[in-house]
């Protein structure tokens, strides 16, 4: 990353990027509103329902809906058939790096393959490869509504990476490392709801703590191996991704 | 094969989102050993009797594990069992870590169970209508893994045929490993750009496109959805008047035994029975008339 000529690059680019952003941002508080108010309505709906006891049942539902909200307002977005086979291409990486990886607990190169599809190809490629590696690697890990929340965990990491404000700061090596800590802690976060609800059905922040002590381990796991792989993959697939963009015009 | 699994995917989706509702919804033992056992009976259609006996092992350990966790760590309720480090072990937190034990198993085996009825291809027919784009990229993906698995082996046997990264230490296998994985991406980013114009030149997108699909809505999916409504109906009712409420805390609830939960308990079960029923109802014939053969 650091020699002269990325840094070249690493400029067009961003004379490229204003208008792109700029065009979906009013688009995309509307919808992240959305979400935020659909979430609302079911935690309302839950607690009415059934006396505030179903948690797992209403956080599943969230986790599903939230996916779905996002889907289906990228499905009103247009985008070119490249970017659409590209952000295939980029899924398929991350899953066939989860296969490869299997027999290992907790160490996965997901979370690296997309966070860096978040930095170079924005928020959304960044959740739809999060999550549909979530989906699709689940015919193979079981199925099941952890898988839910996997979506939203993963495809959390790859959107916050690619936020307008943060992927340019993550092109550089420092910043990288420190979110790729940050993001194996936040899918650690984001699952443990999963794991809290399951045992228990009901949610209590003593026990959610409880919870979070015990999965220490699995929480260093994560952040070390996103930041093992970030660090060997930035190089051939992060300047590869950004070559192609620009190469081809797939912006 | 026509058995559950030859029912239209729209039936299988709606099965498994009720049956995971229902499942979640309660924590009422009877409800939940009828889910349990459903979905065992399945598990046994579908895998076999045989593979299954080393799943339910690990299952029962499961449970044992997940019940113990729960009087760990809450000290709630009446009956008292004894003490432990001063700290009381109690009936219902014992049952209550059973029960929610149990939810959880009945998930992991029905989610175990879905994943070979609701193939690929029948989610991909469920959603694609809905979510084009969504739909097109999951075609694809499952297209591109065996592919590019072929394209790496290509790529290590022309590295090996150039005598590049032959030894044997890990340094060099795992130069190896990296130089495919490098040339691999290339490749299939390249690759990639190839098939969308492709797509594109033959009009992907344009109006008025039609698509095929092997899946008809045919009488019997439609005498199912009715039997599924049915039985799910009467269960709902029995929610409504209470019978799915189960409460642990401070003291065990008592298990309704009327006639009328009865009626309840028993659409629950049925309903819960209807796949494995079907798939050993279908592989019993086949056997049946192989062996007149």
């Amino acid at each position: 990353m650091g020699n002269k000529n990325s840094e070249n690059s690493f400029v067009r680019q961003e004379e490229y990027e204003p208008a792109h952003i700029m065009s979906y941002s009013r688009k995309r508080t509307v919808r992240w509103g959305i979400a935020l108010v659909g979430a609302a309505v079911l935690v309302l709906l839950g607690v009415k329902l059934w006396a505030d006891r179903k948690y797992h049942l209403i956080s599943f539902l969230i986790a599903l809906l939230s996916c779905f909200l996002f889907y289906f307002s990228y499905e009103k977005r247009e985008g070119s058939i490249r970017r659409i086979v590209l952000i295939a291409v980029m899924t398929v990486m991350a899953i066939v790096g989860r296969l490869l990886f299997m027999p290992v607990p907790a160490i996965k190169p997901v979370g690296a393959i997309v966070i860096l599809t978040g930095i170079y190809m924005g928020p959304e490629a960044g959740f739809l490869v999060g999550s549909l590696t979530a989906v699709i690697s689940g015919m193979t890990f079981g199925q099941g509504p952890w898988v839910a929340f996997q979506m939203v965990a993963w495809g959390l990491n790859g959107f916050i990476a690619g936020l307008p404000g943060l992927r340019f700061l993550l092109r550089k090596r420092i910043p990288l490392i420190l979110y790729g800590i940050w993001a194996g802690i936040q899918y650690s976060l984001v699952m443990d709801i999963w794991t809290l609800f399951s045992l228990d059905g009901t949610f209590a922040f003593g026990r959610y703590l409880a919870v979070l002590g015990t999965v220490v381990p699995y929480m260093l796991a994560y952040a070390a191996a996103n930041v093992v792989f970030l660090l060997l993959m930035v190089k051939p697939l992060g300047e590869k991704l950004q070559r192609i963009q620009i190469k081809h015009g797939i912006f | 094969m026509r058995g559950f699994q030859g029912y239209h995917p729209a039936i299988l989706f709606l099965y498994y989102a009720l049956l995971l509702l229902l499942s979640l919804l309660t924590m009422q033992p009877v409800l939940l050993l009828c889910s349990l056992f459903g979905a065992f009976l399945l598990y046994a259609a579908l895998f076999g009797i045989r593979e299954m006996l080393p799943d339910l092992v690990f299952y029962a350990l499961l449970f044992v594990l997940l019940a113990v966790i729960n009087p760990l760590v809450v000290h709630d309720g009446e009956t008292v069992l004894f003490f432990l480090n001063g700290k009381a072990i109690t009936k219902e937190a014992i049952a209550y870590g059973g029960a929610g034990s149990l939810v959880m198993i009945t998930v992991v085996v029905w989610s175990a169970c879905y994943t070979e009825l609701l193939t690929t291809d029948k989610i991909l027919f469920l959603f694609g209508k809905a979510l084009p784009k969504l739909g097109l990229i999951l075609s694809m993906t499952f297209r591109f893994i065996p592919l590019f698995q072929k394209q790496a082996d290509r790529i290590g046997q022309v590295q090996r045929t150039m005598g590049l990264y032959n030894g044997k230490n890990l340094k060099q296998r795992f130069g190896g490993a990296y130089r495919t994985f490098d040339s691999l991406l290339t490749w299939s980013m390249e690759n990639s750009i190839d098939t969308a114009d492709a797509m594109k030149a033959r009009g992907y997108g344009l109006r008025g496109r039609s698509s095929f699909s092997v899946f008809r809505f045919r009488l019997r999916d439609g005498k199912m959805l009715a039997l599924m409504l049915l039985l799910s109906g009467i269960v709902l009712i029995g929610a409504g008047k209470g019978n799915m409420d189960f409460y642990f805390y401070p003291h065990l609830a008592e298990i309704e035994t009327g006639a009328e939960a009865f009626v309840y308990y028993l659409a629950m079960l049925l309903l819960c029975c209807i796949p494995g029923f079907c798939e050993w109802k279908e592989s019993l014939s086949w056997n049946y008339l192989k062996s007149k053969i």
